[in-house]
């Protein structure tokens, strides 16, 4: 062994040796470990048709030869016991587990027929297809959706989108960091290091530490990320948005603002500065547990340093804030002049290199399909969104036991796990038992499989010879690692067969997945074939950025039917007039969880503690890969963080199992003392209910006395959901005691 | 480079708790359930609100004086004369353990067999002990862990920092 480089990963000369020396063939591929931040490159080692191992690609652009935990384990997760092996249709009662084996080609018929014939009873909007989190597949059930005539894309309502409409509708876009130039980082419900580690956005944290840039991060909990000499605002959980507005309330009242920005760019800022007068430190601090002097500290740094960025995470998703805590972090960025500047936000700046023709239809959109959705995400008057038109998640389930305005009828649920996935799992429960048609798919067993009429097994990508993926300037074909496995087939061969078999072929290039691909990458003007003799990707080479100017920056057009713009005054909308004419709040306003200490004080006798979950974890991707032996080994059991003079309160000691009540049902886990948590706040880890066979660890229940926090909180339509972007709140108040048989 | 070693550096201001090394070992090495030649670990620091803490990247560190080797009584431990790795005979193994108690990280494993097993710098692949670096360093995102000739002095004071760290 020689003395180290360290360059990271492997290159392919280094990866062809070692497999030679192991007689061993190497195949270049992508982790597929996880989403939506997937995708990573990797070399796969076979021998005889079975992946032994994988490294990390050092030719690729996005991962530069690292990989992370999850990635590594991917050769146990495609030799998992726990996979599906073959397409089962229901025999028994929903939730009975009782299945038969059947063929592709009977699935697929059974599926097409159902869903014509309610097409001809319903109206095509009885369907509704689940998104999982983004996937290259995701546009292309959008397309089938489309040309089955329903608009009902179901969208989670708490992930990326509800930030992408608060700031479009603010800023004109999403503001992306200028990390490598900033003074100071404020990681907002941000975490940046467990959600794809091997990526530049958990390099650029490291990086910002090394030169010295001051770091903020601002969450309940410390983790990793928070511990490489940020400093730490304790939030409770879900007020962000008292917290944003209070700093605003400090901007404007100290007077910080960049006067030149705000009188020319911004719309509103009189009827701001009288609006947010309501807001001072001292009113928030109540509220979102932060002092409202370290309140006060961090808005005037922020607003004085010059080069300053803020990286808002999914965490101001799960609120029914959400939009209003959005709306004022963008408003912060602007009227303290940190958009478009270097170490700042950037907003507006078009894609660097040409991206493949989108899988979506969305020019096919109608105001019909638009009028026919059945639960909006976003108020109709703003769909379609950037992803098309789409119904909030949770809500295609509540249609089905309100049938308010009509109920959905059937639901395809590719690789996402509603039943631990989104809130009020009883209720989704209960909608699956009503659901009419159920087809659920997904590489590994999943969670709501007894509930399922069909249940689809399909290719890991690790098993599959498409698609290509495009990640900004590089772009790979994708080559088959291993054989599949069992009866397996991919989710584009799934949905382009069923497409033929219901008459939809014109639009699914006659069911041909090269067509398909050969017409996603025309407009790159790479042929398939070409791909595929660059075993590293073909990287493009970005055209040179012109500065855009906040003209075109602030005037760019929505997706909206008539794709007019998102600030009709080609300024940032600190009066939102397209809000306040479809009857929302024109300017941001705090809107409590439906419980919470502040909120609901008669309920802190019974639940004294505030309690919310972690959405990204670093061993495993939402609610799959518990049954990855070396991941749960990182992990073995559900736990939830506790403060050790809160534990000692309750006389509950670190590993103790708990029980965790809140007025809507209760679990059981394992205490962590947690130092590095609010003492008045808990958390959890979300998507607990999968066993790992190979480590004797049983599956739990969903509901009572299992480990899924999802169970734990409201769906009260009143009072869990964000009014415009229907972001689910994920607070509750809780007890935790000491767990007794 | 006459009387160097090979040592792992640890720099744990760059330590992102990513387990990417921790994985990695398992899955090139494939030890066993329960089986840990490399383990991330986590250390508080301070009192709420003030609160901070670091992560730790443990395995064997091949010691220049290791007190395995001293305590074992079976001669099972030995170290390698051209990398000073710690390398232990698994047949000689008679899994009392001493090794374990005796080590200052924690790094001895015993699997499914009862015999000590631990990081052996990939001795025991000769085709992934030829790469230039171990999948465990190889993985690491943020270069925190790397493995590196380092005198006798300094592979004192990595072994020293290390033994600190790991304190509870």
């Amino acid at each position: 062994m020689e003395h180290t480089k360290n360059n990271g990963g492997f290159t392919y000369e280094e990866a062809a040796a070692l497999a030679r020396r192991k007689n061993e063939t190497v195949v270049p591929g992508f982790c597929s470990m996880c989403g939506p931040n997937g995708g990573c490159g990797i070399y796969a080692f076979v021998k005889d048709g079975r992946l032994i191992r994988v490294a990390g690609m050092a030719e690729s652009p996005k991962n530069k030869g690292s990989l992370c935990a999850k990635g590594l384990a991917s050769a146990q997760w495609l030799y998992s016991p726990d996979r599906l092996k073959y397409p089962l249709l229901r025999k028994g009662k929903k939730g009975e587990g009782i299945f038969e084996k059947i063929s592709w080609d009977d699935a697929i018929s059974i599926i097409a027929d159902k869903l014509s014939e309610q097409k001809r009873l319903y109206g095509p909007e009885s369907l509704a297809i689940l998104a999982p989190a983004l996937r290259t597949y995701n546009p292309l059930m959008q397309r089938f959706l489309t040309v089955h005539g329903s608009p009902n894309y179901g969208h989670s309502g708490i992930c990326a989108m509800q930030r992408m409409f608060g700031f479009s509708y603010t800023i004109g876009g999403y503001p992306a960091c200028d990390y490598e130039h900033s003074d100071l980082i404020i990681y907002w419900a941000r975490q940046p290091v467990y959600s794809g580690p091997a990526t530049e956005i958990a390099k650029s944290l490291v990086r910002a530490v090394k030169r010295g840039a001051k770091i903020i991060t601002i969450k309940p909990s410390l983790e990793a990320d928070g511990e490489l000499g940020s400093l730490w605002l304790p939030i409770r959980p879900g007020t962000d948005a008292a917290l944003a507005l209070a700093m605003l309330h400090v901007i404007i009242t100290e007077d910080l603002i960049d006067h030149d920005f705000v009188s020319q760019w911004c719309y509103g800022y009189d009827r701001l500065k009288q609006h947010i007068a309501r807001y001072s430190p001292q009113w928030a601090q109540d509220i979102c547990g932060i002092p409202a002097e370290q309140i006060q500290s961090t808005a005037r740094l922020y607003a004085r340093t010059k080069a300053a960025a803020i990286d808002v995470g999914n965490g101001v998703e799960h609120a029914p804030s959400s939009c209003d805590a959005i709306r004022a972090i963008a408003m912060l960025m602007a009227i303290t002049g940190h958009l478009n500047r270097p170490g700042c936000n950037m907003v507006g700046q078009p894609p660097a290199v040409p991206s493949p023709a989108p899988l979506h239809l969305n020019e096919r959109y109608t105001p019909e399909m638009v009028d026919r959705l059945v639960a909006p995400e976003f108020p109709k008057a703003f769909q379609p969104f950037m992803e098309g038109t789409s119904s909030a998640y949770f809500r295609i389930f509540e249609s089905v036991l309100t049938k308010k305005p009509y109920p959905i009828r059937a639901i395809i649920a590719p690789g996402t796990q509603p039943l631990v996935s989104t809130r009020g799992s009883g209720l989704v429960m209960e909608a699956l038992r009503q659901l009419d048609f159920f087809v659920t798919v997904d590489v590994t067993r999943p969670a709501e499989m007894n509930y399922a009429d069909i249940v689809l097994p399909t290719t890991t990508p690790y098993e599959a010879d498409h698609p290509f993926e495009a990640q900004g300037n590089w772009i790979m074909a994708r080559r088959r690692i291993v054989e599949p496995l069992g009866d397996y087939k991919s989710i584009f061969e799934f949905i382009l067969e069923l497409a033929v078999k219901m008459g939809y072929g014109a639009d699914f290039w006659n069911g041909d997945i090269k067509a398909m691909e050969a017409y996603r990458l025309a407009p790159l003007h790479i042929t398939p074939e070409e791909l595929y003799s660059h075993p590293q990707g073909i990287v493009l080479t970005p055209k040179p950025q012109p500065a855009v100017d906040f003209k075109t920056a602030f005037g760019r057009k929505s997706p909206r039917l008539a794709h007019d713009r998102f600030l009709p005054q080609q300024k940032v909308a600190l009066y939102n007039i397209l809000f306040e004419q479809e009857g929302f709040e024109p300017m941001p306003v705090w809107r409590e969880p439906p419980e919470s200490l502040t909120a609901t004080p008669h309920l802190r006798d019974r639940y004294p503690l505030i309690l919310t979950d972690y959405h990204t974890t670093k061993s495993f991707t939402a609610s799959w890969q518990r049954n990855v032996v070396s991941l749960r080994e990182i992990q073995p059991e559900p736990t939830v963080h506790i403060h050790p003079d809160t534990a000692a309160q309750r006389g509950i000691k670190n590993g103790d199992w708990v029980r965790v009540e809140s007025p809507h049902g209760w679990l059981k886990v394992r205490a962590e003392l947690y130092p590095g948590i609010r003492p008045d706040t808990v958390m959890i880890q979300h998507g607990w209910w999968q066993g790992c066979g190979e480590l004797g660890l049983p599956d739990t229940p969903i509901l009572d006395g299992g480990a899924n926090v999802n169970h734990l909180y409201s769906t009260d339509p009143q009072k869990a959901y964000d009014p415009l972007v229907t972001a689910m709140s994920s607070q509750t108040l809780v007890e935790v005691s000491l767990y007794e048989q | 480079m006459s009387n160097k070693e090979l040592g792992f550096v640890f720099k744990k201001e760059l330590c992102i708790q990513c387990h990417a090394c921790e994985s990695a070992c398992k899955n090139w090495h494939h030890t066993g359930p329960g089986v840990k030649w490399r383990r991330i670990a986590h250390r508080w620091q301070g009192n709420y609100p003030f609160v901070s803490g670091y992560t730790l990247s443990l395995a064997c560190m091949h010691c220049l004086n290791p007190e395995c080797t001293r305590v074992c009584p079976a001669g099972a431990i030995k170290k390698h004369p051209d990398t000073g790795a710690v390398l232990v005979e698994p047949s000689k193994c008679i899994g009392c353990g001493r090794c374990l108690k005796a080590c200052p990280v924690k790094a001895p494993q015993f699997g499914a067999d009862g015999r000590m097993q631990k990081c052996d710098l990939c001795y025991g692949d000769p085709a992934v002990f030829d790469t230039s670096e171990p999948p465990c360093i190889r993985a690491c995102p943020t270069q925190a862990l790397s493995l590196q000739w380092r005198t006798p002095q300094e592979k004192a004071d990595d072994e020293r920092q290390m033994t600190d760290l790991a304190k509870d």
